[in-house]
């Protein structure tokens, strides 16, 4: 039985879904938080969290190889029945929609702060929903065309950060390894909100037109991922000074501060608003998740009105408590926690859970 | 705009209501047969055909064989000199025997048919043939004489083309079918005859390569080409309506072309061409965004002038959609952008303006494209004024007078250029009218506005297929093979598959015709 034949994604489209998933609002301040925490040789520990996300969707694949056809809300109704797998599903399901609420909470943010500091913040979410709702209610292949188009539309914008590379100094960097190998291991803290998105490979796996290269899929995406991340940290590292760069919250924004042309004064505005894109290869698959889940709790097949749904709630929750940058940094903490135990915790435990149950349900399964 | 597509989701199901009063004239006749009698079946003619001046009827003898027969057709509709030198001088005159065992009578006739049902008669005068009654046979003869007035074959007038083929299609079906077929004379040329219309009853013709296109693709199109319920289909425009992936969007999903060279370029790539009888342009699908961008001229050109008028095209896109946009957001909005001393000079020549700069752009833009939309109507001569009524009173005394900026002058007039580079006639339209949403957002959120114009256009681009295969298809889905063809031509010799948005079923459509190495 293949019940998503329909909407079969190829594999640059899943490369793109989690490497757009991945890339965020997260990459504006990394830089700073990776300097905070490890200093100057933060962005080694984006390599350890490259390293763990390999492993972590090494189980994860592990599981679904076994039941090809099963996205997670399926596996969990095999393992443990209708009902209790709602002990596990509605976790995931929830953290599905804080992540949307998270992304668009901080995109709104830097808009505001940044372009529409007069409008109000709800219009700015409102502004968000409308291709939100025109592509999320769509299937997954939809999402997939999405991201892939986005990335090769803002592919050129990392090489506008070699613009300063006149102004930076390599020596910044040195020495590697200043105070030995702990701080390195605790900026993975900062890190592991940057390239949250492998969860999603959970319910992709059974839309995978090939399901032999999805482990390949998933390093090229996190390779591409991390390796965006160390080029603009290491940049940021170089333009500013080791005490310096803690000072500014958003250190790729104040970088781009720097690139003028003569006829274009702030050109970081411009990156900024068409950065947007990139966080909205974010935001639009996790409302797409986001809804599918609600649907596979409610056990129906349709997710459009749950995209609605969702959107208007968010709309009216802006509405009501007006989130600010103090409280978008302390969900976006505990969403990270929240995350490592999606991404890892979860699958690891399905995993040690799974064996048992084949040894049991031997010749069954299929 | 995209967003009401909500409210009115498509379900595409066949019209089971049936209409009652479709076709009142078959009920008569359906299923009778005629009779044998001469005048009793002329005295049916005559009752069917009430109110029509222009029905001939003209009884003879026939030579060989001395039976009472009668002759009918409708003047105008068929051609004379047949009916009279081919028809009538055969029959009357000729005495050689041929029909005593009653198979088909001695005429000069190549298409000769037998039908035995008034509705086939009926339907039979009613396309042009002409019909013979014998008398003592309950069947009638049915002659291929139609022969209507027609234009003869002229330049293409919306497409034209510098290199290309310099016949475009007419308004009789079976002559555009002979223009495509000229080009491929090939049996695997296979033409499907559909009827669309209870009374017109428009003939359509599904026109593709056997071996080629996709099966599943020539299903989905003839069954929504049969589904439809209507009176009549004058002209293709209406047809793409019924039978298009998305009504409500704004972008044209299936090609309608005047040219039968690139109607052919498009069925040996593996699509599906649809001609009407009675219209003069021909339907072609699936069609990608990017197909509209592509013209015949662009194969016949050397490749790296091609490609670079196509990035041409792409760049022109983009400023007929955004330059006023940008323009509104500069001004009104994120001024901060600009440097200071651009921002003087705009500034400057914005002092006397009294208007806010969307109404300003509003203005310039809608008086632009009343221009161009009278412009298309008038008859030569008139159409020169319009153009001079335009160019002196916008560009020079509405800048003196203070009523627009020299700046928003130069921002129409390069839009108006740039939208005019688009070599499909739909897909401009298409830009005129996105270019209004563009403004107006740009004008409430500066540049984030546009951004968000822009996601929802790549949203709504995304989500399009025409004939199920998606539309922004060599770029999402990438395909790296159809990339040789897409914003750049690489040389012909390199366009060895055919495009994989057709979905041809056969890709390779050329050998390896490079000519390598020295050739002495």
């Amino acid at each position: 039985m293949k019940k998503y034949a329909l909407n079969e994604i190829t594999f640059m489209q899943f490369i793109f879904l989690i490497h757009g998933i991945q890339v965020g609002t997260g990459i504006m301040s990394l830089p700073k938080d990776l300097a905070e925490k490890s200093g100057t040789d933060g962005w080694m520990s984006l390599i350890i969290g490259w390293f763990i996300n390999i492993i972590a969707s090494y189980v994860m694949i592990q599981i679904f190889k076994r039941f090809p056809n099963d996205t997670l809300y399926d596996l969990l109704n095999r393992l443990f029945g209708k009902w209790l797998s709602l002990f596990i599903s509605i976790p995931v399901t929830l953290y599905f929609i804080c992540a949307v609420w998270l992304i668009l909470i901080r995109a709104m943010l830097y808009i505001k702060a940044w372009f529409l500091p007069q409008t109000p913040d709800y219009i700015v979410v409102f502004l968000f929903t409308i291709p939100t709702f025109m592509l999320a209610r769509n299937g997954l292949r939809i999402m997939g065309r999405y991201c892939e188009l986005v990335f090769y539309l803002t592919a050129w914008m990392p090489f506008i950060l070699l613009l300063v590379l006149g102004d930076s100094h390599w020596i910044h960097l040195l020495p590697l390894f200043k105070e030995g190998m702990m701080p390195v291991v605790k900026g993975l803290e900062s890190t592991i909100y940057s390239i949250a998105g492998l969860e999603i490979t959970m319910i992709v796996y059974p839309f995978l037109k090939n399901k032999q290269s999805a482990m390949l899929g998933i390093v090229i995406a996190n390779s591409i991922t991390i390796l965006a991340y160390i080029y603009v940290t290491i940049i940021c590292f170089a333009f500013f000074s080791p005490d310096e760069i803690t000072g500014y919250n958003q250190p790729l924004l104040s970088l781009l501060k720097v690139i003028e042309f003569r006829f274009l004064e702030r050109f970081d505005m411009i990156f900024l608003a068409i950065y947007l894109f990139i966080v909205s290869t974010s935001w639009i698959p996790y409302m797409f998740f986001a809804a599918f889940s609600v649907s596979q709790l409610m056990r129906k097949q349709d997710h459009t009105p749950y995209v609605a749904v969702l959107l208007v709630l968010i709309i009216a929750i802006v509405f009501v408590i007006h989130p600010s940058w103090n409280q978008a940094d302390m969900w976006s903490k505990r969403v990270s926690i929240y995350n490592i135990g999606i991404t890892f915790v979860l699958p690891l435990l399905l995993w040690v859970y799974i064996q048992f149950y084949v040894r049991v349900h031997k010749g069954e399964l299929h | 705009m995209f967003f009401y597509r909500k409210f009115f989701r498509k379900k595409r199901k066949p019209n089971t209501r049936q209409t009652k009063q479709a076709n009142p004239s078959s009920k008569q006749t359906d299923g009778q047969n005629l009779n044998s009698d001469l005048t009793s079946n002329l005295e049916k003619l005559q009752m069917l055909f009430q109110l029509t001046p222009d029905l001939i009827v003209r009884r003879l003898r026939i030579h060989v064989t001395g039976v009472e027969a009668a002759l009918v057709y409708l003047d105008g509709m068929t051609d004379k000199s047949t009916i009279n030198n081919n028809i009538l001088t055969p029959l009357m005159r000729e005495a050689h025997a041929s029909n005593d065992k009653g198979d088909i009578p001695f005429t000069n006739v190549g298409n000769v048919g037998k039908g035995s049902l008034w509705s086939q008669v009926e339907t039979a005068i009613l396309k042009g043939d002409t019909v013979l009654f014998a008398d003592g046979r309950p069947e009638a003869f049915l002659f291929d004489t139609k022969g209507w007035p027609q234009r003869t074959i002229e330049d293409p007038q919306i497409e034209t083309s510098l290199k290309g083929a310099h016949q475009g299609f007419l308004e009789t079906g079976t002559q555009n079918i002979a223009l495509i077929r000229r080009y491929i004379p090939n049996r695997e040329l296979k033409i499907k005859e559909l009827s669309i219309g209870k009374r017109g009853a428009t003939k359509v013709w599904i026109i593709y390569l056997a071996d080629v296109a996709h099966p599943q693709v020539l299903a989905e199109l003839e069954s929504r080409l049969s589904s439809i319920d209507v009176d009549s289909i004058i002209n293709t425009g209406e047809l793409v309506e019924y039978i298009e992936d998305n009504p409500y969007s704004p972008f044209p999903q299936i090609i309608l072309t005047e040219r039968p060279d690139s109607t052919v370029s498009q069925i040996l790539q593996g699509r599906f061409s649809v001609v009407v009888d009675g219209s003069p342009s021909v339907l072609i699908a699936p069609a990608t965004f990017i197909s509209f961008f592509q013209s015949i001229d662009d194969y016949s050109t050397r490749w790296l002038i091609a490609s670079f008028i196509r990035l041409l095209r792409f760049l022109a896109f983009a400023i007929a959609l955004l330059l006023p946009a940008i323009y509104i957001s500069f001004i009104s909005f994120n001024y901060e952008v600009l440097p200071i001393q651009l921002l003087l000079s705009v500034a400057e020549s914005r002092t006397l303006v009294p208007f806010p700069p969307l109404l300003e752009a509003m203005l310039m833009e809608i008086t632009l494209e009343m221009m161009r939309e009278s412009g298309i109507r008038l008859p030569a001569p008139v159409g020169q004024t319009v153009g001079i009524v335009g160019g002196i009173i916008i560009g020079q005394t509405a800048v003196q007078a203070g009523i627009v900026s020299n700046i928003m002058v130069i921002v129409v007039a390069s839009t108006a250029i740039a939208s005019f580079i688009i070599p499909n006639y739909d897909m401009g339209t298409a830009l005129r009218l996105l270019r209004f949403p563009m403004m107006v957002i740009a004008f409430m959120f500066g540049i984030v506005g546009i951004v968000i114009g822009m996601m929802i256009l790549i949203a709504h681009l995304v989500c399009l297929e025409s004939m199920g295969t998606p539309y922004a298809s060599p770029l999402a889905p990438f395909r790296w093979a159809d990339m040789k063809d897409t914003f750049v031509r690489l040389p012909i010799w390199k366009l060895v598959n055919r495009p994989k948005n057709t979905r041809a079923v056969q890709s390779r459509r050329a050998g390896d015709n490079r000519r390598n190495g020295d050739m002495q």
